[in-house]
């Protein structure tokens, strides 16, 4: 493979992952050792005496070294065993399959809201530079950017769900989701509806997905506002936009044809990057909104402290992660063959 | 794609955002399962903050799980709403052959909802699992009286449970204790398929059969749990609902807007009393308050310089102005406490009270303070987490310390820390005087007496009196309800006199709930069981 090739480059990329994924765990792992508290405290720590609890902590194997420890969970991980959790006995498979789906749709519809606030807006600022519009676009994608999620989430709830009747919380009506998820065939609730055919059921679905969507797409839409602005102001002074109008091709057509699509290229570099902020902010949005995704289920075994919950989903995230960075990175190499050179 | 084609595509999201939204007033989902013969029909949904361990009686030992449990397992015996004492459930009847023997009838013809019938064998294969599998999240600690005591290979002692025939059981304890019937009552005593269930391990939530009034009918952990009526229940109680929804909420924020929204029918533990005040004052929904037993004190760390000294911890007691801090930290929602053994329990009494009075009472701790030589002010620290028990916790300690300081006798520091570290801290002897507070396993006095005064208790705060160990052990095994009651009394002068801890206030058992809905105030009692089979909601 020579030097340049998209196969050689890929296949760093991949090399790559491996320390990557292995600093990563070991962070992961070392942190929750050295956070005070282990999974029996947070459960029963304020009701059995200490003798029982040590107890219960050595059944658990929660004594022995910390490099046996390790060792076993590096072991584990190599094999793409997570394990099971140790505050309510949860393979962490299973979690991954039925909370999943719920993250999978959050992101990709609040990634949809980003991208179809944020490129739209990013546009007008980029064509009306310096006027009030720009001024007002560019103020906007700051504070949306800035604002807290719970706090946007909470706005949300009191401002605009109670008074247009949106749901407030959860990802279906408990009907809804009973009825959907005694037969799943995705385990992801969405398409199951669909593909079930149930209509009222996709249309709640669908309902409960608006506002915790709107608020995580706000939160990165700032980004793509920002980018966009930038990057049509760029190219709409490059040398083949002027030389496009010196053929007298009128100024919309200009900026569609020439202009924006240009600058839509560093998007798809920043897609990857927003993928990690997504998940973070996914972790605050289901709270917020109780939705049923993994990111509240992360939240749950960080407070109970439960090594195993925490090490299998974190690790899942950091995969998750890293594979989109690897796509967008081959997607870059595709489309700019400069980057394997790099 | 030019500006007007994405102007319009804008357009067509809000219209469907706004079409979206014209549906959200309609109840949309179809679930129904077919009424069944016991129940009264419908369905309701409850919210609720808590977070569910196992479904499995031997695999945990909080609020939620056992709540879910009793739901869908009988036991033995079981505590009626509004009552203090048991009542028949899988058995006719349970009573003491002697201090160390109780005997249970069962009833015949009981059948899990599977269709297996249910024996004395399934009761002796139930504890016999729950000791054996020991498991780190369970709370078999509770059978140690028929346990062989083997802290590292758990087991039912051999001859403690004995079954005769089909339906009868005979329980031996290892020591005379009057609380092993209250033990009966509780979720670890539920009765479980033996052909069902493992005996070595726990069974997935989401295969957990039993014979209660619900049967599970689908569970998706931390989110929500569905229950349908169990045909085969033939007891008391019979589920006055066809189907249940249990919603889990990781806050009570998003809980709050959920029984606002009339997203769900009941909102149970845990809103903030700041939100109960609202809600109320609101109107439209109901703010429903019953009894609680759930207690909160400030103990005493006899391991430091401070905790170790009589007057200090005396003179302190003199100084707590519960009524203010019921009222001013908490909104009026709970209950001041005078006594480790909150109202309602026999031989209950307010010891405090008689011995330090109602209000503070500056003059007397002077005075105690004085004659024991202490100079004053006396730096104290208090100790309080802010992730346990809610931000009201914060407001408590620091309104104690005010009032400790008001006094002109003590000067206090608070500290703080996160509830893993506190629970270490507090031991090591990091604080004078920490908060911590207590949910009943079962309603019996002894389960405020055992824990907390035996030995430094559980919190290990290094008190121990003889005499009081005497006393706890006496009433445990007392037969005579008279004598134990005097004896109760006994404990709790001795705990005023002694102040290893202070007891600050008595909780509500508080619930909001739609004007549809039927039954809630009668479960709100000092159990905190939520009987679920209990309410019903109008159309």
């Amino acid at each position: 493979m020579s030097r340049g090739s998209l196969p050689r480059y890929i296949l760093a990329r991949i090399g790559l992952m491996i320390p990557m994924m292995l600093v990563l765990l070991t962070l992961v792992f070392l942190l929750l050792r050295v956070a005070p508290g282990d999974p029996i405290t947070a459960a029963v720590g304020g009701k059995l005496d200490p003798v029982v609890i040590e107890a219960r902590r050595e059944s658990l194997g929660l004594n022995r070294p910390l490099i046996v420890q390790y060792l076993e969970y590096l072991w584990q991980v190599a094999r793409f065993d997570f394990g099971q959790t140790i505050s309510d006995n949860r393979p962490i498979i299973e979690i991954i399959r039925d909370n999943g789906g719920a993250t999978l749709t959050l992101t990709i519809g609040a990634f949809l809201i980003a991208l179809g606030i944020g490129i739209p807006l990013g546009l007008v600022a980029g064509r009306a530079r310096d006027s009030v519009r720009d001024v007002v676009i560019r103020l906007f994608g700051v504070v949306t950017y800035a604002a807290p999620i719970f706090f946007v989430g909470l706005m949300m709830q009191m401002f605009v769900a109670r008074p247009l009747g949106f749901p407030t919380s959860g990802i279906a009506n408990p009907r809804t989701q009973f009825t959907v998820a005694t037969k799943p065939i995705t385990h992801i609730l969405l398409i199951d509806a669909a593909l079930q055919g149930n209509t009222q059921a996709l249309g709640d679905i669908l309902l409960h997905h608006v506002l915790p969507c709107l608020t995580l797409g706000l939160l990165i839409c700032g980004v793509f506002i920002r980018l966009v602005r930038v990057n049509l102001l760029q190219t709409l002074q490059a040398d083949y936009v002027e030389a496009a109008r010196a053929r007298g091709i009128h100024e919309s057509r200009v900026v569609r044809k020439h202009a924006f699509r240009n600058a839509l290229v560093p998007v798809v570099t920043v897609i990857g990057l927003q993928a990690a902020m997504l998940l973070g902010g996914a972790v605050l949005t289901e709270k917020t909104f109780n939705w049923p995704g993994l990111g509240t289920q992360l939240v749950h075994y960080i407070s109970a402290r439960d090594y195993i919950g925490v090490q299998g989903l974190v690790t899942f995230f950091a995969v998750i992660v890293v594979m989109i960075s690897l796509v967008v990175d081959v997607i870059n190499a595709l489309i700019d063959p400069r980057v394997r050179y790099s | 794609m030019n500006i007007k084609s994405l102007t319009g595509l804008a357009a067509v999201g809000v219209t469907l955002a706004l079409a979206l939204s014209a549906c959200a007033g309609s109840a949309p989902g179809t679930a129904t399962s077919g009424p069944a013969a016991t129940s009264g029909g419908g369905s309701y949904i409850l919210g609720t903050t808590d977070t569910v361990t196992a479904l499995d009686p031997a695999g945990a030992y909080d609020f939620a799980s056992w709540n879910l449990q009793y739901s869908m397992f009988q036991q033995l015996v079981v505590i009626p709403a509004g009552s203090d004492t048991e009542a028949p459930d899988a058995a006719t009847s349970c009573a003491y052959d002697d201090a160390k023997t109780v005997t249970c009838k069962l009833q015949t013809g009981l059948k899990f909802s599977n269709g297996h019938e249910l024996t004395s064998s399934d009761v002796k294969f139930s504890f016999e699992r729950n000791l054996k599998i020991n498991d780190p999240n369970g709370s078999s600690v509770l059978l140690g009286n028929i346990s062989n005591g083997d802290a590292k290979a758990q087991a039912l002692k051999d001859g403690a449970i004995e079954t005769p025939d089909a339906t009868t059981v005979v329980f031996h304890l290892n020591a005379a204790d009057l609380t092993f019937i209250k033990v009966l009552t509780t979720a670890t005593a539920s009765i479980v398929d033996e052909e069902v269930f493992p005996a070595d391990k726990l069974l997935a939530d989401d295969q957990v059969v039993g014979s209660g009034p619900l049967a599970l009918e689908s569970y998706a952990k931390g989110d929500q749990a569905v229950f349908k009526a169990n045909p085969n229940y033939t007891g008391d109680r019979k589920s006055q609902s066809d189907q249940v929804f249990v919603k889990y909420y990781k806050d009570s924020s998003p809980l709050r807007q959920a029984v606002e929204n009339n997203e769900i029918d009941v909102a149970w533990r845990d809103l903030t009393p700041t939100d109960y005040v609202d809600i109320a004052g609101k109107g439209q929904l109901d703010v429903i308050n019953g009894e609680g037993s759930s207690f909160r004190y400030w103990v005493f760390q006899f391991g430091t310089e401070v905790g170790k000294q009589q007057a200090i911890r005396q003179a302190a007691a003199s100084l707590v102005d519960r009524a203010a801090i019921a009222k001013d930290s908490y909104d009026g929602t709970v209950t001041p406490a005078f006594s480790i053994v909150p109202p309602g329990f026999a031989g209950q009494k307010d010891s405090f009270k008689e011995v330090y009075g109602e209000t503070p009472n500056v003059e007397g701790a002077k005075k105690l303070l004085a004659d024991a030589g202490i100079a004053t002010p006396v730096k104290i620290t208090l100790g309080y987490t802010p992730t346990h028990y809610g931000p009201n916790a914060v407001d408590e300690a620091n309104q104690l310390a005010d009032q400790l300081k008001a006094s002109g006798l003590f000067d206090p520091t608070i500290e703080s820390a996160e509830w893993e570290q506190y629970q270490t801290l507090y031991k090591q002897n990091a604080y004078d005087l920490f908060i911590l507070g207590w949910y009943p396993d079962f309603l019996d006095a002894d389960n405020y007496l055992t824990p907390f005064l035996v030995d430094g208790g559980f919190f290990k705060n290094n008190y121990s009196n003889p005499e009081m160990n005497t006393l706890v052990e006496q009433q445990r095994g007392e037969t005579d309800a008279t004598k134990r009651a005097a004896l109760i009394g006994q404990i709790q002068d001795l705990t005023a006199k002694d102040v290893p801890l202070i007891p600050s206030w008595n909780g509500k058992n508080v619930a909001v709930a739609n004007k549809q809905t039927k039954g809630v105030k009668e479960t709100l009692d000092p159990t905190y069981i939520f009987r679920l089979w209990a309410i019903s909601k109008t159309a």
